[in-house]
């Protein structure tokens, strides 16, 4: 049958997973893994699993210092325990049942849409819980916009961290950004000067106990370049990119080799492992650091995440 | 005279035959050696020396000072250097308790215990190392028959001195020069010097600061020739008018030797090497000069750090040059208004400090000039305009390079001893030295003439300050008493009285906290302060913090008698190593020599890595103290 349809998305509605194809862009979307399993931009692979929301940041000097992560405990077991509620699916605005056999005997291998809309319902491993969503919108163009909202809930600690985190299969070789210059926080960002900076390698902050760091606040957009990938036909393809964009305000971001449990474990940075992946993690909020001291002070109130409020983020996912 | 080691258990003893501090001046013998800093009457002790390491006093050599000793058995060491780093004792991090935690019992003497002697406690201790240092050395030709003395910038922490078998004596305080007059018993040629140096002693309840505890032979040993007419101490004292346009220089001398006929001749330019005075008077074992009246004096300040040339020279009866004295002073006034302002020329004084510990990760606190360089490049790139010498003593071109640069200096005296009164977090003085402890009083008075004495003579110095938490007592007030007495043209600072109000009349011109949240510091200044108010320390920047600095900033526009602070602080101290699993150079901190107690990465504060790299904090503090560096 030829292709008539002037629509620009061709979806294949799997047994297991949804996939999306636009010229430069194939997603594939895993039921049974909660989310994208799959984002590949002109033949190479940008995930390595599924982006989950991350709630957790490697406890500072002040954080230890004050008990923050004692008393915010709960999300290190959300950061690393996600679970998911299921997934709904939206094409060209309009919500379908879950396409999933048998119901999807009904398409065909030629099947297009204008936009396509996922979304994966979260259950945060906290006592209460509360609820996270993470939205995929596809647009004609291929290009991908997320949306992250979290479900305030007062009955949980302040949050260390809201974000969407990435992991990507290998090591970037630099990542360029607009935003403001070096390490920036929510509390510590006035010193930062508005421009364009690349970063190579991926280096972590030395501080003498691995602790959160590398944090880009008010960020319009970043480009993570890599070399690599794990694919065996073409381990060393040349340079790639992937663009992350702001949609409605400035994002916040870190770009590192490692996730915050791995720089939790850490007591010295030589102990943590060989650096292989990158972990881009877009924040939607972040806790300040303080500074008054590192025995008991509290960070300043308005640099807190109270858990009770309502957080929602959006960001654009395309090729360079 | 006898050397004693029953000296290491007795605070009232802490120098035996060390000549009196005095100003740091160099001299030379020509001009053209002021450039270099090469004097002719100066030579150089560093470099490889002969070392026996005895784990305790039983185990060292007992007569290894002997002019004659066989010193084929010794190992080498370099000085300066840390003998933890040359590799011969552990290497160790702690913060308040002291270093014997969890090891021994003791309290000082004369202060609570079944015996308040302290006899033994460090001469017989099983815990305090010993360092035994030889040098054989020649002595220049032109040093014969000049009085001679050696000079250690820089001994960590009681020491013992010997000339070709003859004793010259004991000297404590690790941070201020010790100087022993070597004439007597020296020989052309080939002599022998001896010294032995122990890690503890009294002076360990004094010296508890917040690092890696050294010991050794850790800054420059010179041997100094003094001609036979000698400038022993300078005294400069630049005074201004009133209105601040005009001044007077007065130039107290002391000089010893002095030789029959020989003249000093004082003579002041300006920047440009315009003469402003050029006067002549016979040398005199104590001398003043007055220069005229001085129209249009250019003051000095942090972007204006204007210095004049002062040069003495000394002539002897011939009207021969032999010796050279150059020193650059500057003119600017400290004072504290009605209404509790800090003025310097007048002008309110805003200090963007940060506490500078001497570091190098590769050696310590046996710093280079290249680090010291270093850190004033930073200091001026980020609007830094103040450094707290916490909490001792500086090396002495330190103070050079803060005059030169315009860096304000809180001069601080070697002493800490917060674990005598601060014990898990809480205030327990009971055995608190120096406190009101008479046998105590006299070692931490001398620290604080050393302090005083050797850097009397620079510009950068705004305050002296009496120390760093040793609580307060009468003792504290007596350095106060003295620093008042010969120096009335600086401020005194000190935290401690925060933690005794009894004695906040007695000590300290300004209230100064640490820490303190901001809130608080609105409530003294918001209530008719008594004093102006300084944080000695704040912005704690352990790993990753220095967030809200804003907070402080804002009460500098608040508040007039607000005068800023000091960020805590500048450096990481952590020690470079080669990691033995991954073959990376790292930086390793407290507890990963296994020693123990230890205070883990407590000192990894600073706004620099332990490296000098820049913390990302840094461009927050280059942000704010940008602001108001005025």
């Amino acid at each position: 049958m030829a292709d008539t349809t002037n629509k620009k998305l061709r979806v294949i509605y799997g047994d297991v997973t949804l996939g999306v194809q636009s010229d430069r862009v194939q997603y594939i979307f895993n039921y049974t893994r909660n989310g994208l399993e799959s984002l590949v931009v002109d033949g190479k692979e940008w995930l390595y699993r599924t982006p989950l929301p991350t709630f957790w940041r490697a406890t500072t000097d002040n954080d230890r210092g004050n008990g923050f992560s004692q008393k915010s405990v709960q999300w290190l077991g959300a950061d690393m325990f996600m679970k998911a509620a299921g997934a709904t699916v939206k094409i060209d605005g309009e919500p379908i049942d879950l396409p999933i056999a048998p119901g999807n005997n009904q398409y065909s291998d030629h099947e297009y849409a204008d936009s396509v809309a996922v979304t994966v319902h979260f259950t945060t491993a906290t006592i209460p819980t509360t609820a996270v969503q993470v939205e995929y919108r596809i647009a004609a163009d291929g290009t991908l916009t997320m949306h992250v909202h979290y479900t305030g809930n007062a009955n949980l600690p302040d949050l260390p961290v809201f974000g969407l985190r990435l992991i990507m299969p290998t090591k970037a070789v630099r990542y360029t950004y607009q935003g403001l210059s070096g390490e920036t926080y929510p509390d510590r960002m006035a010193g930062g000067v508005p421009g364009t900076y690349t970063i190579q390698g991926l280096p972590v902050t030395p501080y003498l106990v691995p602790q959160d760091n590398g944090v880009h606040m008010a960020t319009d957009w970043v480009e993570v370049v890599r070399a690599t990938t794990q694919d065996n036909t073409q381990l060393t393809p040349g340079e790639f990119g992937l663009r992350i964009s702001s949609v409605d305000a400035p994002f916040a971001f870190s770009c590192l080799p490692y996730t915050a449990e791995e720089l939790e474990n850490a007591t010295h940075i030589e102990e943590l492992p060989p650096a292989r992946r990158t972990v881009l993690s877009i924040l939607g909020a972040v806790r300040g650091v303080g500074g008054i001291d590192s025995w008991g002070a509290d960070v300043d109130k308005p640099y807190h995440i109270p858990a009770g409020e309502d957080i929602d983020f959006s960001f654009k996912v395309a090729p360079l | 005279m006898t050397p004693d080691i029953r000296w290491l258990d007795d605070p009232e003893t802490f120098r035996v035959g060390v000549l009196p501090a005095h100003s740091d001046h160099r001299f030379y013998q020509h001009y053209h050696e002021i450039a270099g800093e090469h004097s002719s009457l100066a030579q150089s002790l560093n470099g490889t020396w002969r070392f026996h390491f005895a784990p305790n006093p039983q185990a060292r050599l007992q007569d290894f000072w002997q002019a004659d000793y066989d010193l084929s058995g010794f190992d080498t060491i370099t000085v300066p250097e840390h003998v933890e780093i040359a590799g011969y004792d552990k290497l160790h991090y702690i913060n308040t308790m002291y270093p014997w935690e969890g090891h021994h019992f003791r309290r000082p003497a004369h202060t609570v215990g079944q015996d308040t002697s302290g006899t033994g406690m460090f001469s017989t201790a099983p815990d305090n190392p010993v360092g035994q240092y030889a040098l054989d050395f020649t002595l220049a030709p032109a040093f014969a028959g000049k009085t001679v003395t050696v000079q250690f910038a820089g001994v960590e922490e009681a020491m013992y001195v010997w000339l070709n078998g003859h004793f010259l004596g004991y000297a404590e305080d690790s941070f201020t020069p010790s100087e022993f007059d070597l004439t007597p018993y020296l020989h052309a040629g080939a002599n022998r010097l001896a010294v032995e140096v122990f890690k503890r002693s009294t002076a360990a309840y004094l010296e508890d600061q917040d690092m890696f505890r050294f010991f050794g032979i850790f800054r420059d040993v010179t041997l100094l020739a003094k001609p036979a007419t000698h400038i022993e101490d300078l005294h400069i004292q630049p005074t201004l008018a009133d209105d601040l346009q005009s001044g007077v220089v007065k130039l107290d001398l002391t000089c010893s030797p002095v030789a029959a006929g020989s003249t000093v001749r004082a003579i002041i330019r300006d920047d440009e090497g315009e003469t402003l005075m050029d006067t002549t008077q016979p040398a005199a074992a104590a001398q003043s000069f007055t220069s005229d009246t001085l129209v249009h004096v250019h003051l000095w300040d942090h972007h204006h750090p204007y210095l004049y040339q002062l040069y003495l020279e000394v002539h002897d009866a011939a009207g021969q040059l032999v010796e050279l004295v150059p020193y650059q002073f500057g003119f600017r006034t400290i004072t504290i208004d009605a209404q509790k302002v800090i003025r310097l020329n007048g002008e309110r004084l805003i200090i963007n400090g940060v506490n500078r510990h001497e570091w190098d990760d590769e050696r310590g606190r046996a710093v280079t000039a290249a680090d010291m360089d270093e850190d004033i490049r930073i200091m001026k790139t980020h609007h830094i305009n103040a450094v707290r010498t916490c909490h001792y003593p500086d090396h002495i071109s330190w103070y050079d390079r803060c005059d030169v640069n315009g860096i304000y200096m809180m001069a601080e005296t070697n002493l800490e001893s917060h674990g005598t009164w601060q014990k898990m977090g809480a205030i327990e003085p009971s055995y608190n030295v120096p406190g009101s402890v008479a046998e105590w009083r006299a070692a931490v008075l001398d620290r604080a003439q050393n302090n005083y004495e050797t850097f009397k003579n620079h510009t950068a110095i705004l305050f002296w300050s009496l120390g760093n938490e040793s609580f307060a007592g009468d003792n504290i007030a007596a350095m106060n008493a003295y620093f008042k007495k010969v120096d009335p043209t600086r401020l005194v600072h000190y935290e401690g009285v925060v933690n005794d109000r009894e004695y906040e009349d007695r000590i300290s011109d300004v209230e100064s906290r640490m820490y303190a949240h901001p809130e608080d510091i609105v409530k003294y200044l918001g209530n008719h302060p008594k004093k102006p108010f300084l944080l000695c320390e704040y912005m704690h920047d352990m790993g990753n913090s220095l967030g809200g600095m804003k907070a402080y900033t804002d009460l500098i526009d608040r508040f007039p008698q607000y005068a800023g602070g000091f960020i805590w602080d500048f450096i990481d101290q952590a020690i470079a190593v080669t990691d033995p699993v991954t073959g990376q150079k790292v930086h390793r901190y407290g507890g990963d020599f296994d020693d123990r107690p230890a205070d883990y990465e407590f000192s990894g504060d600073g706004l620099l890595f332990a490296d000098r790299t820049p913390k990302p904090a840094l461009q927050e503090v280059s942000y704010y103290y940008g602001r108001y560096d005025k």
